[in-house]
């Protein structure tokens, strides 16, 4: 069987740790114990994870950071597995979520009686509701429940849930959430931080090339060694309490209390008096013909699988989109000795990024096709090729001017959303930004977005990491001034940043972003919340 | 249409005349007297290490968000600055005995050695001949962000503006 690790890399070491042993469906693969479950199977060549519940098309790896579910199985005998965040065992089964009614979806699909129907069906009379399920998810492809798990025990569930009190949480240990952290620790007393990955360090720790900034920041260092240095002065303060792997997965603003889940299916619940929300972006996708196909990436999900877990993602790769990221991810497949066909941009007549990264790629040989768009991704089970086509003045498609490009593998690298789904949940008011990505939340100065909630880094608006390290180490120190805590040095760091952040934002690629954050910042958020008790809104 | 015609934002690199007319080549007599330091770097990227490292204080930045500005009079090309840029948008070029020097930086496989025979790849990633090399050093400082700093030498001395990439093939 072929073998997709990265052995020897320019700038990287792996430590993979242990070889153990995995199963699919049955059959041995050589595994080991820091990849993750997607990791381990796309070592071993797999592609295809799961199907679509609705037209059991083919699913896979998509975003590599637990964000899209495309990737779920039955791992121990527990359905919808988010693979790629859940780490090997030695011994461990995991199984694709086939069910017997595979063949019969297209004639129920045809009849429009897709099982998806039933789903939503049989909760009254509650008695009935979960034998029915147990036989409708038969037909799904959504797994079937545990035999033996403590989730759906009720008697076990009470055992299983515990309180912590604390005066700052913080969900999300990216850049900003690490920094917020780091300058609030300093002041306070108790802090709390939690995020959903194993590691600490969010998408810092995939970057793999030096990052621009003032020298008093982070300028020239690599993203995995800033993340490695923040982690390390996180864990030598004892005033911040820190835990992976625990996913927040509901506020309740009346109760005051965040309720996180822990991977042993227990909850936790934490009563904080400030909170501070950096949870990141997700990223976007593009609608064309096939673009579910195992094959088809986000940028940052190849960029995790080559750079966390040393592992190709194909042989021969099309980027889509030129903004830095995509270009990044070009550069970092070149390192890892994988050809990357093409970088075509959408719907662009310039290059998105900075031309020092465009320039990077195209001394290497990869040309950079502009005017262009992806159509159509070809292949059954995965993807085998691309068909592009050239774009007119309108953006619109010119017949017969597409072309296939030869291709494994494509990266569909063309921006990121803010992950406001957690923010929304303190109501705090909404609005629509284009330029900083899409719905954000309306702050203060002090990026207060309710009385008792704070926001920091790409959540709040897409940047980069230097801008969401100075957001994060604001948002930490107002909150904690705002806990009582503090004196006169701590508005001199203030001062210091707010002009660090303002000068990194003066150049001409920042003057949409720039605008767009002047907009929304108001003077005084209570106002702003009563507004919105009041209307409705 | 050939790729020159686009605008340097639409092909993603500027083109040797483009840069003529910007400045950013080094005149010939300097090059002859000693390696000076090439910033081709001209967008507002909120960056500064240039600025920071150069010893000779050679490299002027107005601001944080300003292109970096090589003073060909004073530079000594001692080419640290082509391993701290993170842009890798800093080379370095001399004429020594009627041969050209290009210093690039360098992140790629496989590892450079000293006589190491190399294609010499342009702006746009075209080989337009071989090279071999004659300083290959992995250069950090202070808190080691290291890279490769590869020096090649090239017996046309014309093609030191051109050069602008490395692929290394061993000996």
């Amino acid at each position: 069987m072929e073998d997709w690790r990265i052995y020897e890399h320019p700038i990287l070491e792996f430590d993979r740790g242990n070889e153990v042993t995995i199963y699919l469906d049955g059959k041995p693969m050589k595994a080991y114990s820091n990849e993750t479950v997607a990791a381990a199977l796309y070592a071993n060549g797999v592609r295809v994870f799961s199907k679509s519940i609705k037209y059991h098309r083919p699913r896979g790896f998509f975003c590599g950071i637990g964000r899209c579910s495309a990737c779920m199985m039955e791992v121990d005998g527990v359905p919808n597995v988010k693979t790629c965040v859940a780490r090997v065992r030695d011994g461990m089964h995991v199984k694709m979520q086939k069910t017997f009614a595979d063949r019969l979806t297209p004639f129920l699909n045809m009849m429009n009686l897709s099982p998806m129907v039933y789903i939503k069906m049989f909760t009254k009379p509650g008695f009935l509701y979960e034998p029915a399920m147990k036989i409708m998810r038969q037909f799904t492809g959504k797994g079937s429940f545990p035999k033996d798990s403590t989730g759906y025990n009720s008697e076990a569930r009470a055992k299983t849930q515990e309180e912590i009190s604390t005066e700052l949480l913080i969900v999300g240990a990216g850049p900003a959430g690490l920094s917020a952290a780091i300058e609030a620790g300093q002041l306070s007393k108790d802090v709390v931080i939690v995020d959903d990955k194993d590691r600490f360090g969010g998408q810092l720790i995939k970057q793999t090339h030096m990052f621009f900034s003032d020298v008093k920041y982070a300028a020239g260092k690599r993203g995995y060694k800033l993340a490695n240095e923040l982690v390390k002065k996180l864990s030598g303060m004892k005033t911040v309490r820190a835990f992976t792997n625990t996913t927040a997965v509901g506020y309740y603003p009346s109760e005051n209390i965040m309720l996180l889940l822990r991977p042993d299916n227990t909850t936790l619940r934490i009563r904080a008096k400030k909170y501070i929300v950096s949870t990141g972006a997700y990223e976007k996708t593009l609608v064309f013909e096939n673009n579910d196909l195992p094959g088809v990436y986000g940028a940052g999900g190849v960029q995790t699988l080559l750079n966390v877990y040393g592992i190709k993602p194909g042989k021969m790769g099309l980027m889509i989109g030129t903004g830095n990221v995509s270009l990044i991810v070009a550069y970092h497949l070149l390192q890892a000795g994988i050809d990357v066909k093409a970088i075509v941009a959408p719907s662009f007549r310039r290059v998105r990024g900075y031309l020092v990264h465009a320039a990077k790629v195209r001394r290497h040989g990869i040309p950079i096709i502009t005017r262009h768009t992806i159509v159509k991704a070809l292949g059954n089970e995965k993807v085998n090729g691309a068909v592009i086509t050239k774009l007119d003045d309108g953006y619109r498609p010119i017949p017969e001017t597409e072309r296939v490009i030869d291709c494994d593998f494509i990266c569909i690298g063309v921006g990121l959303n803010p992950a406001y789904d957690l923010i929304q949940l303190f109501n705090p008011k909404m609005v629509f930004v284009p330029q900083l990505g899409g719905f954000v939340p309306v702050r203060d100065k002090q990026f207060r977005i309710t009385e008792n909630a704070y926001v920091a880094g790409d959540c709040s608006g897409i940047e980069e990491a230097t801008t969401a390290v100075l957001e994060g180490r604001l948002s930490g120190l107002h909150a904690a001034l705002s806990l009582g805590y503090g004196d006169d040095s701590v508005l001199q760091k203030i001062d210091e940043y707010e002009w660090a952040l303002k000068e990194d934002r003066n150049s001409s690629f920042s003057t949409a972003i720039r605008t767009a954050l002047e907009a929304i910042p108001v003077e005084n958020i209570e106002e702003v919340i009563m507004n919105n008790v009041r209307t409705g809104s | 249409m050939s790729e020159l015609d686009l605008s340097p934002a639409q092909r993603g690199y500027y083109s040797l005349h483009e840069l003529d007319q910007e400045n950013i080549l080094p005149p010939e007599n300097k090059m002859r007297e000693r390696r000076v330091a090439v910033i081709e770097c001209m967008e507002d990227i909120p960056c500064n290490p240039c600025g920071f490292v150069c010893r000779a204080n050679t490299i002027r930045k107005e601001s944080l968000c300003k292109p970096g500005v090589v003073d060909w009079d004073k530079c000594t090309g001692c080419t640290l600055c082509v391993s701290v840029c993170p842009g890798m948008a800093i080379f370095c070029q001399m004429i020594l005995d009627g041969k050209g020097q290009v210093t690039v930086p360098y992140e790629l496989l496989p590892d450079p050695k000293l006589g190491d025979s190399v294609e010499l790849l342009d702006r746009s990633g075209t080989v337009v001949g071989k090279g071999r090399v004659v300083r290959p050093t992995y250069q950090a400082k202070g808190d080691a962000h290291p890279r490769w700093v590869v020096t090649v030498e090239m017996d046309n001395p014309k093609m030191v503006d051109q050069v602008r990439a490395i692929r290394v093939l061993g000996e």
